[in-house]
């Protein structure tokens, strides 16, 4: 492991009672890379984003942020659990995570969605924190948004303010799982634009997405998932020109 | 009205006496509620199991018929087991005591169901983003969890606080002095049963009228970035 390593997997394995999600994968990202995790629905590509800030438990296999491994033991029953989950919670901290249902807190305003981590989690003193709120709202364009509540805001808004949420944390590697699945076609755009700009600023991003163009244009590196174990991967310039497996190949004919 | 005049201490005390009450079994019915619920979410199965034991038996018996059994029965019980057992003497349970306990756990059983359903409203995403921002789990409680819960618990929690204001009469038959209590004592002594009656009556609607004003306080208080239709 290279010290610009950001974050590295090894090796994980993820069931759900018998059936089998994801069979040993390891993927490692370097700072300012942004790998696009492409693949059809159920080929565990979410399931694996999760396992990575233990939102789901792995079975087996190895988290490394920025070096550190996250600690797992087993318990009596012979399942994997956190070792120590204060361990956990710092690294979820510098994790951050945009969901596809965008899942801000409905009874906060935009404001104090953002606030609520570097005030809580990160304790950082309050003028501070509101500064860089605003910073980040005006960055994801929502400025005049601050004092609203998230139900009178569009998806592409509400998604824009979840970005911002995560960014507030000053996260070394940002997790968006399926960001703008749940949006109309219309607002796509919008969340793609700010991501695209993250990107641009060198932030180390895992994409799990079905927006080809982004996989294409903005990733360094695109990971196509088949069946919970990695199928393709490498530069998009190659893998979208001349896809090596049938089954990439069937995926990028349905996909278009 | 002279005769309510006359009598006025009396009611004073007996709507004093169910005011105390229905608050005191209110706190015991709130934390049974939670404990209840947490129980019922609980990955443990024992507490599950407890809980659900506790849910179908008490709301599976008449009120009346548990009161009457804490009072006379668990006076008996607790004074027996403590000549057998050597570690404590005679012991007098309170008429308040007993109520109140009774019936806050009674209430309890029904504010588990109300507490349970209300976390169960919350979408798990918005529980999955804290968690994954790094939050403990007490800082998702008090942040997360509790005032989204409170918004969704609010109508069956005003329900389940009016039929238990409501059912606090019913400890005028262990002899608590109530207003129910003070009322047909009153009346029946001055023969005037009617005006005894109707003036409870009014000061029960006044009191489910309080309470149905400081929950829509609440309702307001709560209802933070809700969209009203």
């Amino acid at each position: 492991m290279t010290a610009n390593s950001a974050l590295k997997i090894d090796n994980l394995h993820k069931s759900f009672g018998p059936h089998q999600v994801i069979k040993g994968v390891s993927m490692e990202a370097q700072k300012g890379d942004v790998i696009a995790i492409l693949g059809a629905s159920g080929s565990g590509k979410s399931t694996f984003l999760r396992c990575i800030n233990l939102l789901e438990t792995p079975n087996s296999g190895d988290v490394y942020l920025g070096g550190e491994k996250i600690r797992m033991r087993k318990n009596r029953h012979g399942e994997t659990i956190p070792a120590d989950i204060r361990q956990v919670e710092r690294m979820r901290a510098r994790l951050a995570m945009v969901f596809q249902g965008f899942n801000l807190w409905s009874h906060m305003t935009v404001m104090e969605n953002v606030l609520e981590g570097p005030l809580y989690v990160q304790g950082i003193p309050k003028s501070e924190a509101r500064d860089k709120a605003q910073a980040l709202l005006a960055k994801v364009g929502l400025s005049d948004r601050a004092d609203y509540y998230p139900a009178h805001l569009s998806g592409g808004q509400q998604q824009r303010v979840a970005i911002a949420r995560a960014l507030a944390m000053d996260p070394d590697v940002m997790l968006f799982d399926e960001p703008t699945s749940a949006l109309d076609p219309e607002l796509v755009g919008e969340v793609l634009s700010v991501m695209r700009d993250l990107a641009e600023e060198g932030r180390t991003m895992l994409v799990v997405t079905h927006e080809m163009g982004f996989a294409r244009d903005v990733s360094s590196k695109t990971v196509f998932l088949h069946q919970g174990e990695i199928c393709e991967e490498g530069p998009p310039s190659q893998l979208f020109t001349n896809p090596e497996t049938e089954q990439f190949r069937a995926f990028l004919s349905r996909m278009n | 009205m002279d005769l309510l005049l006359e009598y006025h201490s009396q009611l004073l005390a007996g709507t004093w006496m169910t005011v105390k009450l229905a608050l005191v079994s209110l706190a015991i019915a709130l934390v049974f509620g939670l404990l209840g619920a947490w129980a019922k979410l609980s990955k443990n199965r024992l507490a599950q199991r407890l809980a659900g034991i506790y849910t179908t038996l008490v709301r599976g018996v008449p009120d009346l018929v548990l009161i009457l059994l804490v009072f006379f029965g668990g006076q008996v019980m607790i004074n027996e087991l403590g000549y057998a057992t050597g570690l404590w003497g005679y012991v007098d349970i309170s008429k308040f005591a007993a109520g109140a306990a009774t019936i806050g756990v009674i209430f309890g059983a029904y504010f588990t169901e109300t507490f349970r359903g209300a976390i169960m409203a919350i979408p798990p995403g918005q529980i999955e983003a804290g968690v994954s921002c790094g939050m403990r789990k007490s800082l998702i409680f008090r942040h997360i969890i509790w005032p989204q819960m409170v918004r969704y618990a609010l109508p069956g929690f005003t329900n389940n606080w009016l039929v238990q204001l409501k059912t606090t009469a019913l400890v005028s038959v262990i002899g608590l002095q109530d207003l129910v209590y003070n009322a047909f004592t009153a009346g029946r002594s001055t023969g005037q049963l009617f005006t005894f009656m109707a003036a409870a009556f009014v000061i029960y609607l006044m009191l489910t009228g309080l309470s149905d004003l400081a929950f829509r306080a609440l309702d307001r208080r709560y209802s933070r970035g809700v969209v009203r239709a």
